[in-house]
């Protein structure tokens, strides 16, 4: 069986312990353990729940991947979605999904399959993360374009983000925004 | 201890490096030309049977030749389409008969496989390349059959054993919708163009480009005024080919048409055939004398299953014979498939009520009105 086909369980397993992280403090390890363990654990026919969450969405981008290590790994270092690069995230699907989902005739996802032209459009993207020191983001892209030529991805652009990845982008701005409200409402409520 | 300023930018452009050496540069893509016309030296024959039964429900079948020759067929079965049970079932061709048919393509095996759960399973498509047969085969483990994606096995030994199933990632959003139905057309290169289409949203044929190693080397769309599925794909020269379309859209549909002048990169639209489609599968054959043969329903349902011919390279098609027909209610006839064996004699084969798979042989003689 090849990397390939096992990346997709095992990211999924590394997400289910990510989420669980965010469960009640001090208990953070134990639990995002034994989500993990659940993940891979055979529950109805032999099938595991990453192998369920897999067949569902799919593989997940080696960007959400890192994100879910990061998660893991250093749970009280700042997350590196912020509201800014879940903006930018955002404006990047809202501009890729709706043609590759097929409105119009021009399929933006199959420039990933020969993807020179892609990847040196991530140049310009790399030198302004380098300018605005966003030495994080500049690690994640290099990450993914490492699993592209790995092979885990035949597509480059599912190395780099997917749909889960939008929608956490889309719930980090929600959480942003609703932050700033509560904030704002403190704020007058002073006055 | 932090990490030095420039080891970010480095640890960036040390993957930039490395996917600029991985990321594929193929030569422009261009088809395997077809051989030159000949007239076919078989005389008026046709003969017509049922392949055994595996299962109460029968679908979608698929045709290839085998490097001894024999004849392949790939369709699925079960207690009915979309039930768990279903499975991807062979048989080939003997003198006497078509053998026991038994199951390539299982909903547990492909689970395995691919480690991911599949709900059920769809459409196989058979090819023969050399020693090596292709199986291509969808799958989907929510939803309908939008929710599809294409499994590839691979077998060496004419279709004894398989190896484990790989997923075909076609679509950005969670791999769904993206299903075949209609045989590859052989590449220069190596490779193949695999005709494909998409239901999720809107209904569109499209073309995968695959490498003699099977990974995609491009995914492009084949555009229709109409919705469309299941291109059907016939080689002109090089760098001309025609695809025939299932009209999926609303009311009486028309086949549809798309042609590519530069080896499948582009494809374009092209006025719909005055043929009547129900929003049903259709195969095309070039016939070694160069005309083209198509197969469909005709009308308005799946009762009746038609053969047409082209003489002029698809521009004009004139009615060549009727294989089946019946007007009582569970009369379907449909998912035609074509095969052109080395010998050359035209196979057919064709979902027989969705009881079974039925078979017919032909040479071009029986097809341009001669009598066996």
């Amino acid at each position: 069986m090849s990397a390939a086909v096992l990346y997709g369980p095992a990211a999924w397993v590394v997400l289910l312990g990510a989420a669980a992280s965010f469960l009640p403090r001090g208990r953070r390890l134990p639990v995002a353990l034994g989500a993990m363990g659940l993940g891979l654990a055979p529950l109805l026919a032999g099938e595991s729940l990453a192998m369920a969450l897999h067949g569902a969405f799919a593989a997940p981008s080696f960007t959400l991947l890192q994100l879910a290590l990061r998660r893991l790994l250093a749970p009280r270092s700042p997350g590196y979605l912020g509201a800014g690069s879940a903006g930018v995230l955002l404006m990047i699907a809202l501009v890729f999904y709706p043609p590759a989902l097929g409105l119009g005739p021009f399929d933006p996802y199959g420039l990933g399959y020969q993807p020179l032209p892609l990847l040196l459009a991530l140049l310009p993207l790399a030198g302004w993360l380098a300018w605005r020191r966003q030495q994080g983001w500049l690690v994640i892209l290099g990450g993914d374009l490492l699993a592209y030529a790995a092979g885990l991805f035949g597509n480059l652009w599912d190395a780099l983000f997917d749909p889960l990845l939008v929608l956490l982008a889309a719930a980090t701005l929600v959480a942003a925004w609703i932050s700033r409200r509560r904030s704002g409402r403190s704020v007058a409520g002073r006055w | 201890m932090t990490a030095p300023s420039w080891a970010a930018p480095a640890f960036f452009l040390a993957g930039l490096a490395a996917a600029l050496w991985r990321a594929p540069l193929p030569p422009e893509p261009a088809f395997l030309p077809p051989p030159a016309a000949a007239l076919s030296p078989l005389p008026a024959e046709f003969r017509a049977e049922l392949l055994p039964a595996a299962a109460p429900s029968a679908h979608a079948a698929s045709l290839a030749q085998l490097p001894d020759g024999r004849i392949a067929a790939a369709w699925f079965a079960g207690s009915r389409e979309g039930a768990a049970d279903v499975a991807v079932w062979f048989s080939t061709l003997e003198p006497d008969d078509w053998t026991p048919p038994r199951p390539i393509a299982r909903r547990e095996g492909t689970a395995r496989g691919t480690q991911s759960h599949v709900r059920k399973l769809g459409n196989p498509v058979l090819y023969a390349q050399g020693d090596r047969l292709h199986l291509w085969y969808v799958s989907a483990a929510v939803g309908g059959w939008a929710g599809s994606s294409i499994n590839h096995a691979l077998s060496v030994d004419g279709g004894a054993t398989w190896s484990g199933p790989e997923k075909l990632v076609a679509s950005p959003f969670f791999n769904i919708s993206t299903l075949v139905r209609t045989p590859p057309v052989p590449l220069a290169d190596g490779g193949l163009g695999l005709p494909a289409y998409h239901e999720f949203i809107g209904k569109q044929g499209e073309w995968l480009r695959l490498a003699a190693d099977g990974r995609i080397l491009d995914k492009v769309r084949l555009p229709s005024e109409r919705p469309t599925l299941q291109p059907a794909v016939v080689a002109l020269d090089p760098h001309r080919a025609l695809a025939w379309l299932r009209d999926a859209g609303p009311g009486p549909g028309q086949v549809r048409v798309a042609a590519t002048g530069d080896g499948g990169r582009t494809w374009e639209a092209r006025p719909p055939l005055p043929l009547g489609n129900p929003n049903s599968s259709l195969a095309v054959l070039r016939l070694p004398s160069g005309r083209l043969l198509l197969a469909g329903n005709p009308g308005e349902g799946r009762h009746i299953l038609a053969l047409w011919l082209s003489e002029d390279e698809g521009r004009t098609w004139k009615a060549a014979r009727t294989v089946e027909t019946a007007a009582d209610d569970g009369a379907e006839f449909s998912y035609p498939a074509l095969l052109l064996a080395r010998d050359g004699r035209i196979h057919l084969a064709w979902t027989w009520r969705r009881q079974g798979i039925k078979h017919a042989a032909f040479s071009e003689a029986w097809l341009l009105g001669q009598e066996p």
